[in-house]
């Protein structure tokens, strides 16, 4: 690969915080808006100004398409505004812009034009029309605009903005386009921040510059938040799990002794704790969109994907720097070909929804390549690429050429399950087991389908007996004319039709998922496209054609029938970073088919790629504040949100690339700030939502609601059912049983139901580690606004819905928590454990339970109420019994015949319950239990529980 | 309101669990503030609610509303139109059904309507037949039809419109959908809220067992013990608040749990189709095995909008007849026809259909020809992009009106083409809502939900 080197000729640099300077004689002032401007000025007004406003906002409708002009008026010459609409009456009066309609609609007044808010013009933008009419609206010739926009284009920098080098638009008008340099601040080179004043002072640089901000708005800053405070938060933050009430007593009595030092010792130990790693991850494949399964029409599943989500959090626990895991995740398979763990890697190459079904191959591969390079784009660069798959980036510095190059990165890339050896650090247990049930599903899917093909065979017999002809099977007489062989399903009724077609998606289904136990990957290689390609089966071609080498071309509008110009895989080109910077095109990478996701994860991952490391720095920032520096994680660009600390968000990742892009060690600075140490609470309340509503300045440190994971995590951590078992293939915990067992169309069929884990053990796993179906969401962690598994979530929604209480109360999930919860706490009754008096009656009950979900002392006023809410259930439970409910072992499921409309039935085996080992049910425990869940339920329900402050 | 002042104003009232409700109703009907709020239309509305049947599988327009006679006679001729994705030999499908014009307005449809071919019921109609879909695959096509996008993630019809207008009644969700025992492809995220708020999410009521999942706690636990446990919960966390008085989030939490209280009573009795008459419960259907499902579907869609519900949404599946065309769409005709004829007429009588929108439409349509299935004679078709029918019958568009037209094989449409934004734009309007306008600001755009603009299908505008 050739080195990289940083190229100063294409770029200008701009330091930050530069202002546009002021419009110049455009500048809209009171003052000067009276002032007619001379022929020159006014042309160049038009040709620089307000041409290319009309080309954007009114010739799509009043002139490109010379037969459909809305309200038959065109605006692509003088003479056109001059003859006005279907009014008849002239649009334009030159030297009269308030005489001219076509000022007022811009307006918005009158009539509103564009019609769209979003593509309504600025005021600057309307005082263009007006300056222009204003100076008689004079119309330049084309020959004459073009001289006019020459000189203009020999000026880097003008009050406009500045011109960015990338590998060209499509137009002359795109490529020498003018940006305000704070729309395109990503691409600039990260700036030295000076913070050798906070050095000097012993304060931590992030203080310095957030503490800056709060001064200059002369906002006052919230006091340090108490030790129980700080230590659920960074508990929450690091892990994902709420502290034990151990934790909190030790972490209280270091506190006491020293604060700074029991403070580093807390981050020390939860950075280093395992559940670091399962944390982080979670917040990787948030937006990397994992899931076990493709999405799509059949949602197959993907079996092997738990080995991504493991390697993600082992990466994480190592520590391993940012930039290789960059480098393994895009391009492990060329990074390392024998090493299974890189294999692995390249998993995330294998996240996003896709099928083929319905889909003609060249749309299904583009649709792959599309997804591949959007997100990529997204994920690591924080720039989202779809905006222009279609035509030059309306507002970034991102040709079309740039799309179609980087998608060329991708295209000898193919989906495959690639072999890769287990690794010792895999976790394999109870693989036997599992792999078992499995094969107890398929063998009973296939007896099942051998009795319909049998009793249809048994009629093609008769039928060739009765022709006189000899039996040919299914197979063998698929291409006789029809008069020489049976009618399809011959001997079967439409119930029995429906049936087969069930039992053979099945049989597909659960062979899928004995892939699970293979040492396989989803993976990639480069090469050609197999022969047959679906969701089902992806594999390596035996042979492959080692001519072959995919060409590209920019696509027009997207569409795969509209190639414009060729192009060769390459990188962004608007960033200040480069592959050659000798060659004519020094974007470009490597075309060979082997090495282009190497070249092309080796730039993004590279020191010097200014993207790159701020939009993971600026991730690590969000995961603790609730929002990022950029309140846009996964959009830089200019319709992203701009940093509210430019400075800082530099400094940490110029720190970050110094010191070896290690996330640990980040995660160690923020966590040692004050600001992280803030209390939520303002002393200034009242000021704070006036000058700084959205808490931007970071003032108070900002509570948050946990996620769905978080919750249902701490859920089973207070009920003492959690088992911290690490990776492996994915668990079931139980399910609502009616979403459980709800057909849910697939392809042909409807999918098998969710049968949750064989033991508590098993289902009570981390949530990271429970089944992702993109088609099915666990209904309790997606009423808690898990997100939408098709896109890249780069920050959690937190919505409180009315439906999310209906869950919290009712459900028999947090039924039998409550219940797990009670049976602990009555348990460490008999242990007397947490130290609390009186330890043999219900007060301590309360206490204790109060003391695990809320880790400090029930209040007195909490006590009494509850105690005496306790007591009256005790009393209510007695004389209400809960009905027993068994688990079905087998499900009459009904479908629709679509050929008749009736419903017909068949048996799905549910195998995991011959054998299963349920939790504590109501009916189980007896009436102190459930009342004493009636009290734990509250506590799960209650806003202490499930805010983090 | 404390906890005291409304403990008194539930049990002062009466003693029995229905009072209960009753007053737990009224406590209510305050106006609401928050995202759900009541908000004033963009213009003068035509419709205030949308009932929409989603024909899941596809239904032809040649066997439904737009017979051909052409396709008659070419019957089993070989067909050599270039078909999307179809290889192999393929020869035209003549519709099994017969067809007529009924009515004043003379609108044609297949013979299986029987119900919906009585002029009262058929004069209300405005048939279109110049839509084109853009996608050939069921979940594709059901998202475009149902967001907009064919990804997926995009806002469903009913979270634009609630975003939009907020919500009548704060006791029960404005967008309610009802699907079939299955759901259909691509699942809830045809009703998802997508990049809008959770607050938008369409609700699905459940055809069998308790409407909203976890609505009631196990039957163990009765109301008045679940009003004890929200007493409770409300005593803790209002001690939690005075702690955090800054935190404002608490108080909708803790609204959301009233709220959920609440409409533990109102969603069983909006959806309770028993307290109907029985006559009309029989017109809807209800009595018979073929149309009892849906019927009650339908019962329960009134009875909603009656409530102020802004759309909902009714799954039928099955119409994806590749094979078996005649046994498959008279079928999926009869489990439907009578129902909605039933719909409509008892909108009509009430004085609602002036502003209610009922919309009919599958998320593609099909071929004129089929391929050989299994190497054998299918008598079916395939899915159709380029030509599909729906129609509309209410608030706000032509009554007994065919709009656009197919060709002479309805193989793609030719007069008032549009696409399905264009629907969804119309669709909007008639509610008083401006597509451009309503717009959400999500990953550095607007967005909105015919995703880049359209057009107004005029013509079907009354």
């Amino acid at each position: 690969m050739t080195r990289l080197k940083r190229i100063s000729y294409l770029w200008v640099a701009v330091a930050f915080g530069v202002t546009l300077l002021p419009q110049l004689q455009l500048a809209s002032h009171a003052d000067e808006a009276d002032s007619v401007l001379s022929p020159v000025e006014a042309n160049r007004l038009f040709t620089l100004k307000v041409l290319p406003l009309l080309k954007k906002k009114c010739f799509p409708c009043h002139g490109d398409d010379a037969k459909d002009l809305r309200g038959d008026y065109q605006l692509l010459n003088r003479a056109g505004m001059l003859a006005g609409g279907e009014s008849g009456e002239t649009s334009l009066v030159p030297g009269k812009p308030e005489a001219s309609q076509l000022y007022q609609a811009v307006l918005w007044e009158g009539s509103e034009m564009p019609p769209k808010e979003n593509d309504r013009l600025t005021k600057q933008e309307t005082e263009y029309i007006r300056k222009w009419i204003a100076a008689d609206a004079l119309w330049p010739d084309t020959e004459a605009q073009l001289q006019i926009k020459k000189r203009e284009w020999q000026i880097r920098e003008n009050e406009d903005g500045i011109i960015v080098d990338t590998s060209g638009g499509l137009s002359d008008d795109w490529t020498f386009r003018r940006y305000d340099p704070s729309d395109i601040w990503a691409f600039q080179p990260l700036s030295q921040v000076d913070v050798s004043r906070a050095k000097a002072d012993g304060q931590n640089p992030i203080d310095f510059l957030i503490d800056r901000k709060l001064e200059q708005a002369a906002l006052a800053v919230a006091p340090e938040a108490d030790f129980r405070a700080l230590i659920r938060r960074v508990t929450y933050d690091l892990t994902g799990l709420p502290p034990s009430p151990y934790e909190v007593f030790q972490f209280r009595q270091a506190w006491e002794k020293g604060p700074r030092q029991a403070w580093q010792a807390l981050i020390d130990r939860l950075i280093e704790s395992p559940q670091y790693g399962e944390r982080q991850a979670q917040h990787w494949l948030d937006v990397v969109r994992y899931a076990d399964t493709a999405g799509f029409s059949n949602d197959y599943e993907r079996s092997n994907a738990w080995r991504y989500r493991d390697y993600v959090i082992r990466s994480f626990n190592q520590d391993k720097p940012f930039n290789t895991f960059v480098l393994e995740q895009i391009a492990g398979d060329e990074l390392r070909p024998d090493d299974p763990e890189t294999l692995i890697a390249t998993g995330l190459l294998r996240m996003g929804p896709w099928g083929t079904a319905m889909l003609p191959k060249e749309e299904a591969r583009q649709l792959y390549l599309d997804d591949l390079t959007h997100n990529v784009g997204q994920i690591f660069l924080g720039m989202p690429m779809r905006c222009c798959k279609c035509h030059d980036h309306k507002f970034d510095p991102i040709p079309t050429r740039d799309y179609y190059s980087m998608y060329s990165a991708f295209a000898s890339t193919q989906p495959a399950e690639m072999k890769a050896e287990f690794l010792p650090q895999e976790n394999r247990n109870g693989f036997e087991p599992k792999q078992k049930l499995v094969e107890d599903l398929l063998a009973y899917a296939s007896s099942k389908l051998a009795i319909v093909n049998q009793k249809q065979e048994d009629a093609a017999k008769k039928w060739y007996q009765d022709h006189s002809l000899p039996y040919k099977d299914e197979a063998a007489r698929k291409k006789d004319p029809e008069d020489k062989k049976p009618p399809r399903h011959v001997g079967l009724t439409p119930a029995e039709r429906g049936i087969k077609k069930v039992r053979e998606q099945e049989v597909r289904i659960w062979g899928r998922r004995l892939e699970r136990y293979q040492p396989l990957v989803q993976s990639v290689y480069n090469g050609p496209p197999g022969k047959f390609v679906n969701g089902l089966k992806l594999r390596l071609p035996s042979r492959m054609d080692q001519k072959w080498l995919p060409e590209n071309s920019i696509l027009g509008g997207g569409a795969l029938t509209a190639p414009l110009k060729p192009v060769v895989p390459g990188v962004l080109s608007a960033a200040v970073l480069a592959m050659d910077h000798e060659g004519e095109t020094p974007w470009r990478i490597t075309d060979a088919v082997q090495g282009r996701r190497l070249e092309l994860a080796r730039w993004i991952a590279s020191d010097d790629n200014p993207l790159t490391a701020r939009v993971i720095v600026n991730r690590v920032w969000q995961s603790h504040f609730g929002k990022g520096l950029v309140q846009t994680p996964n959009s830089f660009g200019a319709k992203g949100r701009r940093p509210t600390h430019p400075e800082l968000l530099d400094w940490l990742t110029v720190d970050f690339i110094e010191n070896g892009w290690k996330l640990k060690r980040l995660h160690q600075l923020i966590l040692s700030s004050a600001v992280y140490r803030r209390s939520h609470q303002s002393s200034e309340s009242a000021k704070l939502a006036k000058v700084d509503f959205n808490n931007d300045l970071l003032s108070v440190f900002p509570p948050r609601r946990l996620t769905a994971e978080e919750l249902r995590d701490s859920i089973l951590v207070a009920s003492g059912e959690l088992n911290p078992e690490m990776g492996g293939v994915p668990v079931m915990p139980e399910m609502n049983m009616e979403v459980a067992l709800q057909p849910r169309m697939i392809q042909f069929s409807i999918a098998p139901a969710h049968q949750p884990s064989r033991t508590p053990a098993e289902r009570n796993r981390r949530t990271i580690y429970t089944y992702r179906v993109r088609g099915q969401a666990d209904p309790f962690l997606k009423i808690m606004n898990l997100p939408n598994p098709n896109e890249s979530c780069d920050m959690r929604d937190s919505a409180s819905v009315a439906p999310q209480a209906f869950t919290l109360l009712n459900s028999d999930m947090i039924t039998d928590r409550a219940i797990a919860f009670a049976l602990r706490v009555k348990e460490e009754q008999k242990q007397k454990r947490g130290n609390l008096f009186p330890d043999d009656s219900d007060v301590y009950l309360i206490r204790r339970a109060v003391q695990i979900a809320y880790h400090r002392v029930a209040d007195p006023v909490e006590l009494k109420s509850l105690l005496a809410y306790l007591k009256e259930m005790q009393i209510y439970h007695r004389k209400h019994t809960p009905e027993v409910i068994e688990y079905p072992t087998r499900v009459t499921r009904s479908l629709v015949e679509e050929a008749t409309g009736e419903p017909f039935g068949f048996v799905e085996k549910l195998n995991v319950y011959e054998d299963y080992v349920p939790s504590a049910k109501p009916w189980t425990v007896d009436a102190d239990i459930r009342a004493l869940a009636d009290v734990c339920l509250l506590l799960f329900n209650a806003n202490e529980f499930n805010y983090v402050y | 309101m404390t906890p005291l002042a409304r403990r008194e104003f539930l049990y002062g009232l009466g003693s029995s669990l229905g009072a209960l409700a009753m007053t737990d109703l009224q406590a209510t009907e305050k106006k609401a503030t928050g995202p759900l709020a009541v908000k004033k239309p963009m213009h003068a509305p035509k419709a205030k609610a949308v009932i929409m049947l989603v024909m899941e599988g596809g239904p032809s327009q040649a066997d439904t509303f737009d017979p051909k006679p052409k396709l008659t006679e070419l019957h089993l001729k070989e067909s050599t139109r270039v078909e999307g994705l179809a290889t192999g030999k393929r020869f035209f499908v003549g519709s099994p059904f017969k067809s007529r014009k009924v009515g004043n307005a003379g609108i044609e449809m297949s013979e299986p309507w029987q119900f919906l071919a009585d002029p009262e019921v058929a004069d209300e109609l405005c048939v279109y037949r110049g839509c084109q879909a853009a996608s050939l695959n069921h979940p594709e096509a059901l998202l475009h039809l149902n967001t907009g996008s064919r990804l997926g993630g995009d806002p469903g019809l009913g979270s634009w419109i609630t975003y939009g207008l907020g919500s009548v009644n704060q006791n029960f969700p404005g967008y309610v959908v009802m699907t079939e025992l299955a759901l259909p492809q691509a699942g809830p995220a045809n009703w998802g809220n997508g990049f809008l708020p959770a607050y938008y999410r369409g609700t699905r009521l459940r055809s069998s067992g308790s409407p909203i999942l976890d609505l009631n706690p196990p039957r163990y636990k009765t109301r008045v013990h679940q009003r004890k446990a929200l007493d409770q919960l409300e005593m803790l966390n209002a001690k939690h608040a005075a702690k955090h008085p800054q935190h404002a989030e608490l108080q909708a939490r803790m609204e959301n749990y009233e709220l959920a209280f609440r409409m533990q009573m109102s969603v069983p009795g909006i959806v309770d189709v028993d307290r109907e008459p029985k006559q009309l419960q029989e017109a809807y259907g209800l009595n018979r095995k073929e149309t009892a499902a849906f019927g009650r579907q339908c019962m329960m869609a009134r009875r909603m909008v009656e409530e102020g519900v802004r759309f909902v949404q009714i799954f039928a599946g099955g119409w994806d007849s590749h094979d078996y065309l005649e046994q498959g769409h008279s079928s999926r005709i009869a489990s439907v026809d009578q129902p909605i004829a039933a719909l409509i007429k008892d909108l009509k009588s009430r004085g609602m259909l002036e502003d209610t929108l009922v919309v009919w439409t599958g998320e593609f349509g099909r071929t004129p020809d089929n391929n050989y299935r299994g190497g054998v004679t299918a008598i079916g078709r395939g899915h159709n992009v380029d030509a599909m029918n729906m129609w509309f019958a209410g608030g706000g568009v032509k009554r007994g009106a065919v709009v656009g037209a197919t060709d002479d094989i309805a193989a793609k449409a030719v007069e008032v083409v549009h696409p399905i934004r264009d629907v969804h734009i119309t669709l909007l309007h008639l509610l008083g809502l401006d597509d451009n306008k309503l717009t959400y600001f999500h990953a550095g755009r607007y967005k909105q939900l015919s995703q880049f603009g359209g057009e107004l299908i005029t013509e079907i505008m009354a």
